[in-house]
């Protein structure tokens, strides 16, 4: 399908009215940054794929669950993929989970974004792809170490300290500062 | 709790990292805080939704925009069971009173003979859909469009025309009527799959009609010839 020139929250608009080709447009916009998302987290292709599919259907079928006044189609779907994800390797590596259910996807899949939150569309995000890198490269190793330990790995401080060998709280206050300095950095490169 | 606190705690539940303790600790203070920093709780899961982008690009197979297409269409009824239930909340509440009257109308308005022809469509619909699903995928073109073209051209046309006012209006658009969502999907499945069969009814038609005129010609020669005879 030809790209087409709306935006993320017309296109998501038309989603609502269960427009298929308005699904379409948003699968061919956005499944390369999602998949690369959980590619990164499952580490195996066909999985990956798997969950990239059934992003999008939760997507047509929790379209209704979208806030039409925050509106922020990028983040809302980042986070749903990253959910999604964490959720199908926490299954796949025997956690004791709630039943998959409409429930259990409302409320630890579908995101709950702030309502003070600025709306982001992806082509604006890929315009701050380069202050990112300079910002993440500002990061100590280990502060980035932690970061993608809890962001792509999914572990929780206690597997963070067992992993590195190291006390929760230190595990703790790594992460709150890492996070820190990147919104700083970010927000310096703006 | 002050706010500095408040946004440590943010840090960790945008990364899913909180303790249990912390996170009950965090949700009672957006229910009871009247200063929760829900800008600061906004500007943190934008970010940790940047990190993504530091990642270099990877492409999911084309097969699964096919797959995709075919679960989606596996969930119809559901979806077909949502815009029932927002057209439902959408109509007005009838007082009860009002309630035995409306009912008798609508029964007057809609004969039993209708509604027939309605639930024959319906199962029609079905058909058609059991068939399209048993169709080899690669086949198609690799689209949406056959999940659920509730939508006719027009009305997208209009409803693209409308995004622009109805976002800063911020409603989610209506959806379509199910009669026209039975209608399109007919539509569809007769165009796709009825055409040939069709044409070959209208070919055979044609043929009969010519073979009756023929025989029509023949017996009333026949009849000519009888009546010169006598």
């Amino acid at each position: 399908m030809a790209e087409s020139n709306q935006t993320d929250a017309e296109i998501m608009l038309k989603v609502a009215g269960y427009d298929s080709k308005a699904l379409e447009q948003l699968y061919d916009r956005y499944s390369p940054i999602l998949y690369t998302l959980i590619k990164k987290i499952v580490d195996d292709s066909e999985t990956a794929e798997e969950i990239l599919s059934d992003v999008f259907v939760i997507v047509w079928r929790q379209i209704d669950q979208f806030d039409f006044k925050v509106n922020n189609v990028y983040t809302w779907l980042v986070t749903l993929t990253r959910n999604k994800a964490m959720d199908v390797m926490n299954r796949k590596a025997g956690k004791l989970l709630p039943d998959y259910d409409d429930h259990y996807e409302k409320e630890l899949i579908l995101p709950k974004l702030s309502p003070e939150i600025q709306a982001l569309e992806l082509k604006d995000v890929m315009d701050k792809k380069d202050n990112l890198n300079k910002a993440l490269s500002s990061l100590t190793d280990a502060q980035k170490y932690v970061l993608e330990l809890s962001y792509y790995g999914g572990m929780d401080l206690t597997e963070i300290a067992n992993k590195m060998n190291i006390p929760s709280v230190t595990v703790k206050s790594k992460l709150q500062v890492a996070f820190g300095n990147l919104m700083q950095k970010v927000s310096e490169a703006k | 709790m002050d706010k500095k606190k408040i946004v440590d705690l943010i840090k960790l539940e945008v990364l899913r990292c909180l303790s249990e303790k912390d996170n009950e600790s965090l949700q009672s203070l957006k229910v009871e805080e009247i200063e929760f920093p829900w800008k600061e709780l906004g500007d943190y899961q934008n970010l940790i939704a940047l990190l993504p982008l530091s990642l270099e690009l990877d492409h999911p197979s084309n097969e699964l925009k096919n797959k995709t297409a075919m679960k989606l269409y596996d969930i119809r009824d559901q979806i077909k069971a949502k815009i029932d239930a927002r057209k439902a909340q959408e109509l007005p509440e009838v007082p009860a009173a009002e309630l035995s009257l409306s009912v008798e109308s609508v029964e007057v308005i809609e004969p039993a003979e209708q509604i027939e022809v309605e639930e024959k469509v319906l199962v029609e619909v079905e058909e058609g859909v059991q068939f399209i699903s048993d169709e080899p995928l690669a086949a198609k073109e690799q689209s949406f469009g056959f999940v659920s073209d509730f939508k006719g051209k027009d009305e997208s046309e209009t409803l693209s025309h409308h995004t622009n006012d109805e976002i800063s209006a911020k409603q989610p658009p209506k959806p379509v009527t199910e009669k026209e969502m039975i209608e399109k999907v007919v539509k569809d499945f007769i165009k796709t799959h009825m055409e040939r069969e069709h044409e070959s009814l209208r070919s055979n038609i044609n043929k009969n009609k010519i073979l009756s005129i023929v025989l029509f010609v023949i017996s009333l020669l026949l009849i000519v010839a009888l009546f010169i005879i006598k």
